[in-house]
């Protein structure tokens, strides 16, 4: 023992709040630790998890940061930590777990060693699999087979220990990491679960089930199979489970299912949000899940979205998708009633409807000048289909992004990813350049590069400088119609625009329009015809 | 009771089907016909002299045995009569109330030659209601499963009608509707005052009781394409009823003002999109206090009597008569009692704005109809007197062009220059192999029992493909863009819808 280990070890045996706050702070500071000086301070802070801190909030928080100390201590002292959580009471082994946990995915093996070494043992498997549950790494999945057949064990404080454990990885590892073996796995063995004799194993069960829906990790077939047997949980159907644990915790997830029985199958779209990240102030970047939609989608093509039973059904852009995992990504501002009801959906919610892919594709050749892609506003996010396209067709593509200052600029480092160059532009000249879009234009222009494609998508006065600019020059320009939609089929002709003195219908001939010949003025107007109703419905809603 | 002669019958007076009183009834959206009383129905059904050839049922797009369930309601057998329909008519609720009876079979009803017909469509209406109140209906039994597959495409009258003839066959049927509930025009297009919605949903539950699926939210054509459903999703048939979903507008200077509709987007944001109820309902819906509607068809008087419910002063604009009107006459006749104003031979030329683009007023010129041609037809003609009409809303109910997104996905699917789908006259089969049409869309634009007819001609025709009977080759598509769509070969022309 050396010396600065011994002043530590004494301050914490002194069982002291204070003293063990000063060693926690001395020792935190220590960087160059042997491997023995560190066994033996983790010896001594795992002795602080086995306290009775009843009423001692102070000392649950030194015990958190003995925790979090151990943890950085690194594999040296993971054995000794896997060996005292084996033995370990209830209150304790949650701090062991998430000492171990933090380790991350270098842990996962030894804890799998020891899962396989204490079959027998269920003691030490409740605390192996409750440890488990702490871990956020996707390696972890690796020992998903070893904790579903922890779940048919005999005890059944090892199922439901089990159970918790697949219910926390599939809440706390990404989606994206489980394949659709493991998933249907994990499916099966919880939904045998919610028929188990003891109430505790239900409840684990339903919990798990919730969470890979919330999650979106299940197939409409699943999710319609599991509302039916919530539904019987719940005593729809006569046969309640008689456990109020179980029907509390499977009371919790009906609201993300569908409404609608009718549509659960092989064509259902749960238009879940899987994942929703703030861009700026009142606008949300969106990952949702709609395979069927996202396996045509086409760059230029916009969807209709009606979030709930009493929303109107608005037109979006769509920012990309992944054909393989079924999701599409959105840009939603809340402006109006519908826009902020679909920007106030949190995580694991479902939207009521989303239908598309509507409208033309975008128009994408080899061109032999530079391609430029202005975005504006939320409208960064609609250009970057196109940008793709153009790219993957050979073309030298360059991305303008306009906001009025730079904390509103979006999506820029993703169209990094895209173009081979991206500006910027704001008009209180906190990034790029100072200005419009149009200053981008011209910069390139002067530059001596010759443009022949522009794709503007932004506000309307945005698209009327960038098409004012370019038609004396003769350079081809798209501008996306944003116009006031209903069905989005070319059913009802909302949508009317004007485009080279001819009436078209954005939602069917576009929404790609040449810039050159729509009437913008009557865009305008026509999108302000429902403004006093707009607020109406916006103040009924608050 | 004992049988009646047939003088007896034909001196009954006839049952007029009471109806809510016009003063009271543009002030609410409820039924305008309030239905017969037993009673009163039995009266009705008394004046049918059974006659030997009945000329009601070759006037039945669908052939109902019409004067057997006027009989069995006479008997007061009223259940039995309900299934009597039922045996051709899957929607008899529906087509009571929206069919043009007296274009169809109350025209050719005997009676009729010398007094009012028999009120057919009010006792297929009745027979329905009180199926549906009594809970007599019973589902259909539904044979071994055929292990065939047939997509529908759109739950307007020709999908669910299709949907159904082909389940009682044994098929497996999915529907696929592109809209958030199914009904299509009878949900977005037909007002509820004259068909409440608890109707159309229940037949669509029946239909989902004996095992038809729905696919809402799902664009065909778009989402799935029809080789998508043939080859990949392993559909043996596809049968296309997307209606006539495109609006037709008149090309004239100020029609993109804010405030002029399409009568399919008026009334979409109305009746689909509930904006009666805005702002509960986030869709909103401007109307001024001045509406004027164009076109005097059933779309027309559908749209003029909604304008009127929200409590604007309504002109209707038809540039020939109103014996020209296409409209149903019953519903000519109800409109007329709604205090609406009308404006025969007035053709719209000019839609004039403020500067904000609202509408300001419409230019109209008044015509006047020329001598009958060739065919028949006495056609407007201009007379150079022009007149302006203030107004601040104004709706076009011309007609519609067939949805377009089917043809434009699917070259092989043929259509003409106005963009109707061609099909095999006899059994709807279109160019395309395992690809069947049916409803608006081959039409371009009809009735919602044209659209059933149609649709049970397909259904049979569907079934004897899927059983190897029909050949693609033996298919007689035309192949001339000139070609008309196709028309219902019965002795009278069918109204618009």
């Amino acid at each position: 023992m050396t010396e600065r280990t011994k002043a530590i070890i004494e301050q914490i045996n002194m069982d002291n709040e204070e003293a063990i706050g000063k060693a926690l702070a001395q020792s935190e500071k220590l960087t160059d630790l042997s491997a023995e000086e560190k066994a033996e301070l983790a010896a001594a802070y795992s002795t602080l998890f086995f306290h009775d801190y009843a009423g001692r909030s102070g000392m649950t928080r030194l015990a958190m940061r003995a925790e979090k100390q151990i943890a950085k201590f690194g594999a040296s002292v993971l054995g000794f930590l896997i060996s005292e959580l084996t033995d370990a009471d209830h209150e304790s082994s949650a701090h062991f777990g998430r000492a171990i946990a933090a380790n991350g995915k270098d842990a996962v093996q030894p804890v799998m060693d020891a899962l396989n070494k204490n079959r027998e043992n269920d003691f030490a498997m409740i605390n192996l699999l409750g440890a488990l549950a702490y871990f956020r790494d996707g390696e972890t999945l690796k020992a998903m087979p070893e904790i579903l057949v922890a779940a048919k064990a005999k005890n059944p404080q090892v199922r439901s220990a089990a159970l918790y454990a697949a219910g926390r990885l599939a809440r706390h590892i990404g989606s994206d990491a489980f394949d659709a073996g493991t998933t249907l796995k994990m499916f099966d063995t919880a939904f045998e679960a919610l028929t188990d004799r003891v109430p505790l194993v239900r409840y684990n069960a339903a919990r798990a089930l919730g969470k890979m829906l919330t999650k979106g990790m299940l197939t409409g077939e699943q999710e319609g199979k599991m509302g039916k047997k919530f539904d019987g949980i719940l005593g729809k159907e006569n046969n309640w489970d008689n456990a109020f644990i179980v029907r509390h915790e499977a009371a919790k997830y009906v609201q993300y299912f569908r409404q609608d029985g009718s549509a659960k199958n092989k064509y259902f779209q749960s238009f879940r949000v899987l994942q929703k990240r703030e861009l700026c102030p009142d606008t949300y970047y969106y990952t949702i899940q709609a395979p069927l939609i996202a396996k045509k989608l086409e760059a230029g093509q916009f969807i209709i979205i009606r979030p709930s039973e009493y929303s109107e059904r608005i037109p979006l852009s769509i920012c990309g998708w992944d054909r393989e995992k079924g999701t599409i990504n959105i840009i939603v501002a809340a402006a109006g009633r519908t826009s902020r009801e679909i920007t106030q959906m949190p995580v694991g919610a479902c939207l009521a409807d989303i239908v598309g892919p509507l409208g033309q594709k975008a128009h994408v050749k080899k061109h032999e000048g530079t391609c430029v892609v202005i975005g504006g506003g939320y409208g960064t996010g609609a250009v970057m289909p196109t940008a793709r396209a153009l790219k993957a067709l050979g073309n030298r593509v360059i991305g303008v992004v306009g906001a009025r200052n730079k904390s509103l600029l979006l999506m820029v480092d993703e169209l990094k990813g895209i173009c081979d160059e991206v500006m910027t532009t704001t008009n209180d000249g906190t990034d790029g350049i100072q200005g419009f879009v149009t200053h981008a234009l011209e910069a390139i222009l002067k530059r001596g590069e010759t443009i022949s494609h522009v794709l503007a998508i932004g506000p309307v006065p945005m698209m009327i400088a960038v098409s004012n600019m370019t038609k004396p020059l003769n350079i081809e320009t798209y501008v996306s119609l944003n116009a006031i939609m209903v069905d989005g089929t070319g059913m009802c002709g909302a949508c009317r625009v004007s485009v080279g003195g001819q009436t078209k219908f954005a939602c069917f001939h576009g929404p790609d329009f040449n810039g050159h010949e729509v009437d913008f003025d009557q865009l305008m107007k026509r999108q302000k015809m429902f403004v006093a109703q707009e607020k109406e419905a916006l103040a009924a809603a608050e | 009771m004992a049988e009646l002669s047939t003088k007896e019958r034909m001196a009954i007076k006839f049952v007029h089907m009471p109806l809510n009183k016009a003063e009271l009834r543009i002030h609410n959206f409820e039924e305008v016909p309030v239905g017969y009383t037993l009673e009163q129905a039995k009266q009705e059904a008394q004046r049918c002299i059974q006659c030997k050839k009945p000329g009601c049922i070759e006037g039945c797009p669908v052939g109902i045995d019409i004067p057997a369930f006027i009989h069995l309601i006479e008997q007061g057998k009223v259940a039995e009569a309900a299934k009597k329909i039922r045996e051709t008519n899957f929607l008899p609720a529906a087509c009571g109330r929206v069919c043009p009876q007296d274009k169809q079979c109350q025209a050719l009803c005997v009676v009729g030659k010398k007094a009012e017909p028999v009120g057919i469509g009010g006792l297929e209406r009745f027979a329905a209601d009180w199926e549906r109140e009594h809970g007599t209906y019973i589902l259909p039994e539904i044979p071994a499963a055929t292990g065939k597959k047939v997509a529908v495409v759109g739950s307007g009258p020709a999908g669910l009608t299709a949907a159904y003839e082909l389940r009682i066959r044994g098929h497996e049927v999915v529907v696929f509707e592109a809209f958030h509930r199914g009904g299509g025009v009878m949900v977005y297009g037909i007002p509820r005052f004259r068909l409440p919605l608890d109707i159309i949903d229940e037949d669509i539950h029946m239909l989902e009781k004996i095992g038809v699926q729905f696919v809402y939210d799902m664009i065909i054509g778009k989402v799935l394409t029809l080789d998508d459903l043939l080859v990949n999703e392993k559909f043996d048939a596809v049968f296309i009823a997307s209606g006539a979903g495109l609006p037709k507008m008149l090309g004239i200077k100020g029609e993109n003002s804010s405030g002029v509709y399409s009568a399919n987007e008026y009334l979409t944001r109305i009746y689909l999109m509930q904006a009666l109820k805005f702002p509960k309902y986030a869709t909103p819906l401007y109307q001024g206090k001045r509406v004027a509607v164009i076109g005097a068809g059933n779309t027309a008087m559908d749209t003029l009597r909604t304008a009127k419910r929200l409590g604007a002063d309504v002109t209707c604009y038809y540039r020939r008569t109103r014996a020209e009107a296409p409209a149903r006459t019953e519903e000519l006749e109800h409109a007329e009692q709604e205090f609406l104003n009308w404006k025969w031979l007035h053709n719209p030329v000019e839609i004039i704005a403020d500067e904000n683009n609202f509408v300001k007023a419409i230019k109209c010129e008044k015509m006047a109809l020329s001598e009958p041609d060739s065919s028949g037809r006495r056609k407007p003609v201009g007379t150079g007197e022009f007149v302006v009409d203030d107004v601040d809303t104004i709706v076009f109910s011309l007609g519609c062009d067939v949805n377009p997104i089917i043809p434009s996905t699917d070259k092989e699917v043929r259509i003409n220059k106005w963009g109707i789908v061609m099909v095999d006259q006899k059994t709807c089969q279109t160019s395309k192999p395992g690809v069947f049409a049916g409803g608006d869309a081959i039409t371009g634009g009809s009735t919602v029992i044209l659209a059933m007819g149609q649709a049970k001609n397909a259904a049979v025709g569907i079934d004897r493909y899927l059983k190897g009977e029909l050949k693609w080759a033996d298919a007689n598509v035309p192949t001339d863009p000139n070609a008309p769509g196709v028309q219902w070969e019965g002795r009278f022309s069918a109204g618009k819808r």
